[in-house]
């Protein structure tokens, strides 16, 4: 990951697992990235609507928020309606969940660096 | 016979005359006719005795020849005994009570009895019996002629015997036909299945226990009824109706129909269906036999166990997805300098960390086809978009091969994206894990009449003739593979299980040593995947 430049973007990661979020936002960090963890889904709309993030990272399976509403109030306004969102999750029937509330990507637990950091290259730029 | 009746007509007299010493034959002659009558007597084959029923006891006063032969006993053993002396101990044979009846009655009689020889030889007696009478009907003599009929007495025994031998033995036989069909009445009453005989209009002829019990009913209300009409037409459903009309012309059963309903009295249910024709030789063929069996709570274990498992996958791979992220991290920013053992145990725990995260995808497969409940999410999606995509996933993780892709497919087709990825995957992850030594694996896309085709080959160890039969078997593990690339042997299999469930089917062709070819179809047409 070394020469990987600087590209001042913000991704925003939200999973209710506190050692998934750690790893990411050093993962995410090391790829040039500045990142924001939310461990609680209910906080989510507040860090969006603070810091803008040009991308989110949503884990499906939250308790009392799971990522695929999160996802659907997301798109239902119109300030986050265009918001690059990548569902991740550990249940493969997750992608058929993450299309319908309208991601636009899936990456699948546990993840490939590589994967991940290509996935999220393409949709942040 | 001739003989004896000339005896019977004039012996009584030539005897009485004899013992009163009057004679109306002439001297020369009495004595010369007596000697010709002794010696037919003796040349009879049946045995000849007279009694005299004047005397005590009714003694013998003569025998001829054949009774001593018939009877084993000399000459001087027989007269003066009662005739009874043939009987041995063997006196309470109702023949005795017809011949003192008609000794007393002074009639003759026919009897069958049983006799002993001198020898204690048992021989069945045929004797008639008649008396001699004198001009004032006064009964002087008897005369009893003998036949030894035991042979005849023995084929009548046996005939009687093999007859009733025969009789008893259809008797033991219809109670045994009426036992076991007790016992198969038992069994048809005690299965704990539901059975309806059907007539050829489906009309339920009858039902055992259980299907009372378990629809709660009652069989009024459903024998003579038409299937359809029971309860609230819980078994009218259009495709169960054309599946069942269809067992007697083909003789085609119908078999595992899954039917949900919200049942008169017993509430939703999940009810198996089997149907077949039956048939009893001579009697019908046009009958069917239905079995229901409720499966809700089944089907309710099963999918309890699935969730646990699906929850417990998940949890596992929670973690084993940080842990991966830092072996990989730790693999990318270890320094130029780091000694060679330091990063060969990096790369041997990302091995065993995919090695779990293998396991752990297998176990919620396993249980999820073990129950069959591959559930089709089916939409409509850009099949080459995902084949390109999938291809450069894996890609991006592996940097032993080139993964190359050829031709297209179609960029619409129905079915579930996520369990087809998984194949594809699957198939993909097989051709560079089998091919340790190769760089490319290529993928050919292409169109093949209504179906689409997708190709992966790689150009690596090959896969023997012997194993190409068994790779698609649950758990099957080549053995000299199991070594190198340890796993539980359901990948194949549930690539299988996914494109069949789809209506396609997934081959391989290979050769050792030089590569192997997997390759699926899959119908473009819905209603050919439908038709399978």
């Amino acid at each position: 990951m070394k020469g990987w430049v600087m590209l001042n973007k913000t991704i925003l990661v939200c999973d209710d697992d506190e050692g998934i979020l750690d790893m990411l936002e050093i993962v995410l960090e090391d790829a040039g990235y500045h990142v924001i963890v939310v461990s609680n889904s209910l906080k989510i709309y507040e860090a969006i609507d603070k810091q803008k993030p040009d991308l989110v990272l949503l884990d499906l399976w939250m308790p009392v928020l799971s990522g695929d509403q999160v996802l659907r109030t997301l798109r239902k306004n119109p300030e986050t309606d265009k918001l690059p969102v990548i569902i991740i999750s550990a249940s493969r029937e997750g992608k058929h969940i993450a299309d319908e509330a309208g991601a636009n990507g899936f990456i699948a637990k546990p993840f490939d660096l590589d994967q991940l950091v290509n996935d999220v290259q393409k949709l942040a730029s | 016979m001739k003989i004896i009746l000339y005896l019977k007509k004039n012996f009584s007299t030539t005897l009485d005359n004899f013992n009163k010493g009057e004679f109306s034959f002439s001297e020369g002659t009495i004595e010369q006719d007596l000697n010709l009558l002794v010696r037919a007597l003796n040349a009879s084959i049946s045995g000849i005795i007279l009694t005299d029923n004047r005397q005590p006891d009714n003694p013998i006063i003569y025998c001829n020849s054949a009774f001593e032969k018939i009877s084993g006993y000399k000459r001087r053993d027989i007269i003066g005994h009662n005739c009874r002396f043939l009987q041995k101990d063997d006196r309470n044979q109702r023949q005795r009570l017809q011949l003192r009846e008609a000794i007393e009655k002074g009639i003759s009689c026919v009897v069958e009895i049983r006799n002993y020889k001198k020898d204690g030889t048992l021989f069945w007696n045929e004797l008639y019996m008649s008396p001699i009478k004198d001009e004032k009907g006064n009964v002087n003599y008897f005369i009893g002629v003998q036949n030894d009929i035991t042979r005849r007495k023995k084929a009548e025994l046996e005939l009687r015997s093999n007859n009733e031998l025969m009789e008893r033995r259809i008797e033991e036989r219809t109670q045994s036909l009426k036992e076991s069909e007790d016992y198969l009445a038992s069994i048809v009453q005690t299965v704990r299945e539901s059975l309806i005989v059907l007539d050829k209009d489906f009309r339920v002829l009858s039902v055992n226990e259980h299907f009372l019990k378990v629809f709660k009913v009652n069989k009024e209300e459903t024998e003579g009824k038409m299937l359809y009409d029971l309860g609230n037409r819980q078994w009218d459903i259009p495709l169960l109706r054309e599946l069942l009309e269809n067992i007697l012309p083909t003789n085609n059963p119908v078999e595992e129909f899954e039917v949900e309903h919200d049942f008169p009295h017993i509430g939703k249910k999940l009810m198996l269906l089997n149907a077949h024709r039956i048939e009893l030789e001579g009697q019908f063929k046009d009958r069917i036999l239905l079995a229901i069996e409720d499966i809700t709570d089944r089907r309710e274990i099963e999918r309890r166990k699935d969730d646990f498992l699906s929850i417990a996958s998940h949890e596992l791979k929670t973690p084993l997805t940080t842990i991966k992220g830092y072996v990989q991290m730790m693999q990318r920013i270890i320094p130029k300098d780091a000694e060679e053992k330091f990063r060969s145990l990096l790369n041997k725990t990302s091995v065993y960390i995919e090695r779990l995260n293998h396991l752990i995808a297998e176990l919620l497969d396993v249980s999820k086809i073990q129950t069959g409940n591959i559930e089709l999410h089916k939409e409509v999606f850009d099949f080459d978009k995902m084949v390109h995509e999938t291809v450069e996933h894996i890609q991006s993780a592996t940097k032993t091969h080139q993964i190359v892709v050829k031709g297209s497919a179609t960029n619409s087709f129905s079915g579930d994206e996520s369990n087809i990825i998984q194949v594809v995957n699957n198939l993909l992850s097989n051709a560079i894990k089998y091919s340790p030594d190769e760089k490319e694996v290529v993928v050919y896309l292409s169109k093949v009449s209504d179906y689409l085709k997708l190709s992966v080959t790689d150009f690596g160890m090959g896969i023997s003739m012997e194993n190409q039969k068994r790779i698609f078997e649950r758990f099957y593990r080549v053995g000299e593979i199991q070594q190198q690339f340890p796993g539980m042997g359901i990948g194949l299999y549930v690539c299988e299980q996914v494109i069949k469930n789809h209506g396609g089917s997934l081959w391989v062709e290979s050769e050792p040593g030089k590569g192997s070819t997997f390759s699926f179809t899959l119908p473009l047409n819905e209603r050919v995947g439908n038709a399978e």
